[in-house]
């Protein structure tokens, strides 16, 4: 192989296989830093907490002006709830379970206190799938945890704090104050410590463990399950425009920004697909290159490789060295572009983690594999190309 | 590979006015292996078009070429690498060696491809005998015709073969030199039970031969 590279890397042009490096090196980044991207956007368009994820939607019913005097219902009926759970792409629904018994927050911080009157609810732990050890209650416990909307603390630090001339207070601090919760009903009345585990963007109301409500409304309420006014439905998207159709049929309404959401998923998908895009026509373009290079190089060594043919080297022997080439090029440009993408990560990812709380960042998974499979496609394309090259230089000699 | 065997073969730039009196055109005529052929002609009587024809790398001719019977012009690529490596020698007129290796890497880009089919002394003794072992390592490009001449024929003998085609071997070489090439070709034909076919326009290589025609 020795002699045979010897005599074949004639001519070779340290320019033009410059060229297509770099330009190669562009596109697989591009496309492969979109990918990362896309990947480490993905669990933030889909982690639960902010429903955003294309499966989940709340539901509530309109509240028309016959509501409020009092004639109809906005509560779902068990009827009503069956049939839902029978429309098509619904995997599942849970209702917003609501505390029926009085609740009295109040919270004291340097000398100075506020209370207000609250109300609880809560959903099953699966639509919630919240990453907290802390979403927990045993009767027993005098602890409640609690996730509140983002808004709250974003009400209180924009509009209460800077009208009132308090100090405006971070996240972090806001899930250090404890609340006192005064639960009263049935003739009871019981101090319990509220803490703050999770502040939803998107959930508008407080939520407290399912197991903790079922068990204070026995204590302070009723006991007896009230109908939920609301419900989240879990959808396996196969077909939402059918489910859409139902809901609007049936006068219910989708709560919170979910079609905003779908927006800004369908969005991020859209852009991703362009910048992918964008990438793989440099990278095609710089595919050309190569191959206009190779076959430079062919053109110009096309007496060598007919006289190596006439000694009996074959087609493949000869190719091979040029094919050897590319390959070698295209794993070089596989690495770099690899080592670009992971760096460029590393400058984006504390931005998305600034983003949203609890990020868990997408694997590497995805950019690897396509870097690989993009490094396999030229060069079985390249390889293929000069060996036709080859076999025509035969049929010639 | 034992025979080859031309059956009505013509030139295709011969049809317009074929040749009345050749020993070769339109004509029945085999070469047997062991048999060593000398086929004598004028130049531009088609002597090169015919090395070109048995070596497979030309096709415009009318007729048949038969290897053993089979039409060599069905071969693929891959059978005539094969026939290249293991059954068919040649020394082209115009040499083709490359001229930025030197003499023994244009030899050895053979004789490495035959599996190091003669051993380094062999290929040695055959360039001291021939007079260049001195240019051993000098670039093909810068030696004289008659030099480049004797490298092709070294690398000729440098792999295993049933026929040998030597278009015009002492063309540029002086009496003592063609004395050897002779010594040389007829020492690993008979070694290789070989056959033999070799052209001349004037300059004959100094062989007994069996069989002598006129193009």
């Amino acid at each position: 192989m020795t002699l045979l590279w010897k005599l074949l890397r004639r001519h070779l042009s340290v320019v033009q296989l410059g060229g297509f490096t770099l330009a190669n090196l562009v596109g697989a980044t591009i496309v492969l830093t979109a990918l990362q991207l896309y990947a480490d956007l993905r669990p933030i368009l889909t982690q639960p907490d902010s429903f955003l994820k294309g499966d989940y939607l709340i539901l509530s019913k309109k509240i028309s002006t016959l509501r409020t005097l009092g004639l109809g219902s906005s509560d779902f009926t068990q009827a009503e709830l069956r049939e839902l759970e029978t429309c098509p792409s619904v995997q599942g629904i849970g209702a917003f379970t609501p505390a029926n018994y009085r609740i009295e927050g109040s919270i004291r911080a340097g000398g100075m206190g506020m209370s207000t009157l609250l109300f609880f609810e809560s959903v099953p732990d699966r639509f919630l799938d919240i990453r907290s050890e802390a979403w927990t209650f045993s009767p027993g416990e005098r602890t409640i945890p609690i996730i509140i909307p983002r808004n709250y603390l974003n009400l209180y630090n924009y509009g209460f704090a800077k009208s009132q001339g308090l100090p405006q207070i971070s996240e972090g601090i806001f899930k250090k104050v404890s609340l006192n919760l005064d639960l009263s009903g049935n003739g009871l009345s019981e101090r319990f410590t509220g803490h703050i585990v999770g502040l939803s963007n998107r959930l508008n109301t407080i939520l407290v463990p399912e197991s903790f409500l079922t068990w204070s409304n026995q204590r302070f309420g009723s006991g007896r399950p009230g109908a939920p006014s609301r419900v989240i439905v879990e959808t396996d998207g196969s077909a939402p425009e059918a489910l859409y159709d139902y809901i609007a049929q049936q006068g219910y309404e989708i709560e919170g920004d979910r079609q905003d959401a779908g927006t800004t998923a369908r969005f991020v998908r859209l852009g991703t697909g362009a910048i992918v895009t964008v990438g793989l026509l440099i990278s095609a373009l710089s595919f050309f290159i190569l191959l206009l290079s190779i076959f430079l190089l062919l053109q110009r060594n096309s007496r060598k490789l007919e006289n190596l043919l006439l000694l009996g080297y074959t087609p493949a022997r000869v190719a091979r060295p040029y094919q050897l080439l590319t390959a070698g090029l295209n794993l070089f440009v596989l690495l770099v572009a690899l080592a670009a993408t992971l760096l460029i990560r590393q400058g984006y990812l504390p931005l998305l983690e600034t983003l949203t709380e609890e990020y868990h960042p997408g694997g590497v998974g995805l950019s690897l594999a396509a870097g690989a499979a993009l490094a396999l496609i030229l060069t079985l394309l390249n390889g293929a190309a000069i060996r036709r090259k080859v076999n025509r230089l035969w049929k010639r000699a | 590979m034992e025979t080859i065997t031309l059956q009505q073969v013509l030139p295709a730039v011969f049809s317009d006015r074929p040749p009345q009196d050749s020993g070769i055109w339109l004509r029945e005529v085999s070469f047997r292996k062991g048999e060593c052929t000398l086929l004598e002609a004028e130049s531009g009587s088609g002597k090169s078009s015919l090395c070109s024809y048995l070596y497979g790398y030309r096709t415009d001719y009318a007729g048949t070429i038969l290897f053993d019977g089979r039409d060599c012009r069905q071969f693929s690529p891959k059978e005539w690498s094969r026939l290249r490596n293991r059954s068919l020698s040649m020394m082209f007129q115009e040499l083709r060696l490359f001229p930025e290796l030197s003499v023994l890497e244009n030899i050895r880009l053979k004789n490495d491809l035959a599996g190091g089919y003669q051993s380094p002394n062999r290929i040695n003794r055959m360039l001291e005998q021939l007079g260049i072992a001195d240019k051993r390592n000098t670039m093909a490009g810068r030696l004289s015709f008659g030099q480049q001449q004797r490298v092709a024929f070294i690398r000729s003998l440098c792999q295993p073969f049933d026929f040998i085609l030597l278009d015009e071997p002492v063309s540029h070489l002086d009496d003592a030199n063609s004395a050897v090439l002779a010594q040389l070709l007829s020492e690993e034909v008979s070694r290789q039970g070989a056959g033999i076919v070799v052209t001349s326009i004037g300059r004959r290589i100094n062989i007994p031969y069996d069989k002598i025609l006129s193009l």
